[in-house]
């Protein structure tokens, strides 16, 4: 008993084992992870094309500014971010409401059905939408012809390829949000839906009034997600579309490809990497600011 | 027997017997990197190769032609890191290694390339050396052609032989269109993915992106508005259409285009994808801009480096000798891809003065090899993918409809290359 006090006394003020338990983590953290991106952003000053790395001060981050291919960039990425993500958000709303209800029988068979695109690997999905879409020989094509409308130059036209990518996007993704928000629905007291029914309100009333307002911090996780992944999108629009014809579908994930491992110009793809960095920022604040308050 | 002849005997055994064994010392493998039919190319070389060196093991990996470029560019960047044994550059893109990754290819005279160059066309190794390195060795090269198909020609009563304009070209283009409904057409422009038609037809007009000295920007001189200016008359007079690499096979396997334009290497491919058609297929040289004007360009024309992080260098330059350096090895590949040499003792092999069964019993190699003098010089440099970057996007908006002349959007062009690479623009 009386060497209690002691050892209490030597005990040092800073515990030291945590720290080792997580010290290999720290490192890999720090190799991995904090210096790439310390190093990408020192990168993004300087000219990795000719020859030895030259400091170059802002011209990356100024090239940023007046080139016509990263404005193209930007507004096609705002252009399918303004579109998708609500046709995306809606479909997923109404998709979750019906997989919540009573009435639907084999719930995780559907569940499991919308989740699945999600599950498939990116280049046969991009793979077997280039072949739906293809233009001579795409079962779409057949489809519309088969119903006596005119076919489309799907792929190399620029609106139909930016169309083609919105749907496949919203393939993959809706049943994926979907899920999410189904667990939000699940976490809505029943009793609430009693009292409103109790009180006369109508289905569409407890929707509106009931489900969505409830549902806000899962809508709201999903559109913060959502927003991040189309800012950074370069599956669909590089492996269905080439980002073409022509730039009609270059995003910025792509075209921060294309500097960085075509043409080999990484300080500006580092520049370019930082302003959608910037932007997933912004964009993030914006929502949680619009989105996130109560009441 | 003097003093002197016996060691001259001596010496002279002993360097056979060094020669001997070093062969036979070489085993284990080699792996190469290559695309599509140049892949096939380069496997067709493997038995002579094993003939003389059994106990090396070639594998040859098709990537793709995009794709063996970018897993270069990552592995140079990652300083040498899963790299093949012998890798495939296309000369125009060939610039861009050496400039930014100086140490990532072995210099090829340090394994005795400078006695070689000598055998091949000097124009060939501008773009493989750099700071006095022989960075690569000359492949193919890729003399552009016309490929027709003789019976739907015929049906649409065109003589292959009158189309000596770009002009002729379109006239032909909407015979077709009568005689097939619209259903046929001349060709498959890659617009939009690609701008190689702008390319052949530039360099056939003594333009390119750059100046060969590769210190200005050329894209908005004479010859490539010309050039722009063609592609976009064969869309408004609709003898082409539009498609990708595998869309323009499909079009020839169906028989919806009655034409191809491409770098001779294109024979490989329309002729292993559509063995069906046999007898059927005809070449003629590219029409040219103005009566009387130059019916030759070039497009592509690769080469094989040695990375410097291959295990296996000896095995590796053998095999580049062997299937490059050697008329066996040149004629080979292009009996079965046809692959253009490079190689000069390779065009009098008696192989290119026969007739090609496939071709109609044509002297195919005839007709493209003799187009070979009158190519104008162009030069990739290393900033050769930001320009086709450019310039497949600019002729598409074009064709689009966004400028209102070829060269208000050349113009645009270069001054976007010129953003890009902070080269000028030349006056």
């Amino acid at each position: 008993m009386t060497s209690l006090p002691a050892r209490t006394a030597r005990r040092p003020r800073v515990p030291v084992a945590p720290y080792l338990f997580i010290l290999p983590y720290l490192l890999i953290f720090a190799s991995f992870w904090a210096w790439p991106i310390v190093s990408s952003f020192l990168m993004s000053f300087r000219d990795s094309r000719l020859g030895p790395s030259a400091p170059l001060g802002l011209s990356n981050w100024s090239r940023l500014l007046s080139d016509e291919s990263f404005r193209t960039a930007l507004q096609n990425t705002l252009v399918i971010l303004a579109i998708q993500v609500p046709l995306m958000l809606t479909l997923a709303t109404a998709l979750a409401v019906a997989l919540n209800s009573r009435l639907l029988r084999a719930q995780g068979l559907f569940r499991f059905a919308f989740f699945a695109p999600l599950v498939v690997g990116t280049v046969a999905y991009s793979a077997v939408f280039r072949l739906l879409f293809n233009t001579d020989y795409g079962m779409v094509n057949r489809a519309l012809t088969g119903l006596g409308l005119p076919a489309v130059d799907w792929l190399n036209q620029p609106v139909p390829a930016m169309t083609v990518i919105i749907l496949a996007m919203t393939w993959r993704w809706t049943g994926y949000n979907a899920i999410i928000l189904l667990a939000g629905l699940q976490g809505i007291r029943e009793d609430v839906y009693e009292a409103a029914s109790l009180d006369g309100a109508t289905p569409a009333q407890q929707f509106w009034r009931i489900t969505l307002p409830l549902l806000r911090p899962s809508l709201l996780f999903c559109l913060v997600l959502s927003v991040i992944g189309t800012l950074q999108l370069f599956t669909e629009s590089s492996l269905i579309t080439g980002s073409g014809p022509g730039n009609a579908t270059l995003t910025l994930g792509t075209y921060l490809y294309q500097q960085g491992f075509q043409s080999f110009n990484f300080g500006y793809s580092s520049a370019i990497a930082y302003a959608v960095a910037a932007l997933a920022a912004v964009f993030s604040a914006v929502q949680l600011r619009l989105f996130g308050r109560d009441g | 027997m003097n003093k002197l002849t016996v060691l001259a005997t001596l010496a002279l055994a002993s360097a056979l017997t060094g020669t001997a064994s070093a062969q036979a010392d070489l085993s284990g493998t080699v792996t190469v990197w290559s695309w599509d039919v140049a892949a096939k190319a380069l496997q067709s070389t493997v038995p002579s190769f094993n003939k003389k060196y059994p106990n090396v093991k070639v594998n040859v990996v098709d990537l793709g032609n995009q794709n063996t470029y970018d897993r270069g560019l990552a592995g140079c960047a990652a300083g040498g890191t899963d790299l093949p044994d012998v890798y495939s550059i296309e000369n125009n893109e060939a610039e861009v290694f050496w400039a930014r990754f100086p140490n990532c290819f072995t210099d090829l005279n340090t394994l005795g390339a400078d006695k070689l160059a000598a055998q091949f066309p000097a124009f060939k190794w501008t773009e493989l050396m750099a700071g006095g390195k022989r960075y690569a060795m000359p492949w193919d090269s890729g003399p552009v052609a016309v490929f027709y198909r003789r019976d739907l020609y015929q049906q649409a009563g065109i003589n292959p032989a009158a189309i000596k304009t770009w002009d002729d070209f379109i006239a032909a283009g909407r015979k077709l269109n009568t005689k097939f409904a619209g259903k046929v057409k001349m060709g498959t422009v890659g617009n939009g993915k690609d701008d190689e038609w702008f390319r052949m037809l530039a360099n056939q007009n003594g333009c390119f992106y750059f100046n060969t000295a590769g210190t200005e920007i050329t894209v908005n001189q004479p010859g490539c508005v010309k050039a722009l200016d063609t592609v976009k008359k064969l869309y408004d007079a609709q003898v082409v259409t539009t498609g990708d690499w595998g869309g323009q096979i499909t079009n020839i396997k169906a028989g919806k285009t009655a034409s191809a334009m491409y770098g001779a290497w294109y024979e490989g491919t329309i002729r292993t994808n559509a063995p069906e058609l046999s007898g059927k297929w005809g070449v003629y040289p590219m029409p040219a801009s103005k009566p009387g004007g130059v019916r030759a360009a070039n497009l592509g024309g690769s080469a094989l480096s040695i990375p410097d992080s291959s295990k296996n260098k000896a095995a590796a330059y053998a095999f580049l000798q062997n299937a490059l350096a050697t008329t066996g090895g040149q004629v080979t590949m292009l009996k079965s891809e046809g692959l253009v040499p490079s190689l000069l003792s390779a065009s009098k092999d008696p192989y290119v003065a026969q007739g090609q069964a496939y071709w109609g019993n044509q002297k195919i190699w005839q007709t493209i090899l003799d187009t070979l003098g009158d190519v104008p010089q162009a030069r990739g440099t290393q900033f050769f993918q930001d320009a086709r970057q450019v310039v497949l996007v600019t002729q598409s908006d074009f064709i689009g409809g966004k400028y209102k002349t070829a060269q208000e959007a050349l113009d645009a062009a270069a001054r976007r290359i010129a953003s890009a690479t902070g080269l000028p623009v030349a006056k």
